[in-house]
């Protein structure tokens, strides 16, 4: 296996799990589940700059993506009621 | 086989153990599951970002899987302490306080 093919089917792999985890993020009805499979997209978005030779834009986009909007999305959550968030 | 290609076959096994995890995540029934899975799968591809490190030989890419495994920690204790506070998941219940 050279490194051409690596990249490649790495490629193939973030996109597919881009696909999943942003369709999951719409179609979920429980609130925090919802959050959970946008920390799993920003992962892969992510894992996916990082491929692409982008470390600083990676890092960025983790610290984003995994920290603030996570705790802004959850702190948002814990002010609601109760009927929306458990299921 | 090259020492480049058994770092190969490590990085797709991590990026498959990655996979299954987010299956595990899209098929967790209980919140919980899912916590505990975006946490293997933030942990995994963190290696994952290592291993692809040392192949291209460039050592700026060891600290995207430094941050990002910091980061996800925060992310996961903010996940936990909306369920503790919400009392999603809690087993027993018999100690006579209600939710």
């Amino acid at each position: 296996m050279n490194f051409e093919e690596l990249f490649w089917a790495l490629q193939v792999m973030a996109g597919l799990g881009l696909l999943i985890a942003a369709i999951v993020a719409v179609r979920f009805k429980n609130l925090v589940s919802a959050v959970i499979a946008m920390a799993v997209f920003s992962l892969i978005l992510s894992l996916e700059f990082y491929i692409l030779q982008a470390p600083d834009v990676a890092i960025a986009e983790a610290g984003v993506g995994a920290c603030l909007t996570t705790a802004m999305y959850l702190l948002a959550i814990k002010k609601t009621t109760d009927e929306e968030v458990i299921e | 086989m090259t020492i480049d290609g058994m770092f190969m076959w490590a990085l797709i096994l991590l990026l498959f153990s990655a996979t299954l995890t987010l299956i595990r995540l899209l098929a967790g029934p209980t919140i919980p599951d899912r916590a505990v899975a975006l946490d293997s799968m933030t942990t995994t591809t963190a290696g994952a970002m290592v291993v692809y490190g040392v192949i291209t030989r460039q050592a700026v890419f060891i600290d995207v899987a430094l941050v990002y495994a910091v980061l996800s920690y925060i992310a996961t204790l903010y996940i936990a302490r909306y369920l503790v506070k919400k009392r999603v998941g809690i087993a027993c219940e018999c100690e006579g306080e209600g939710p």
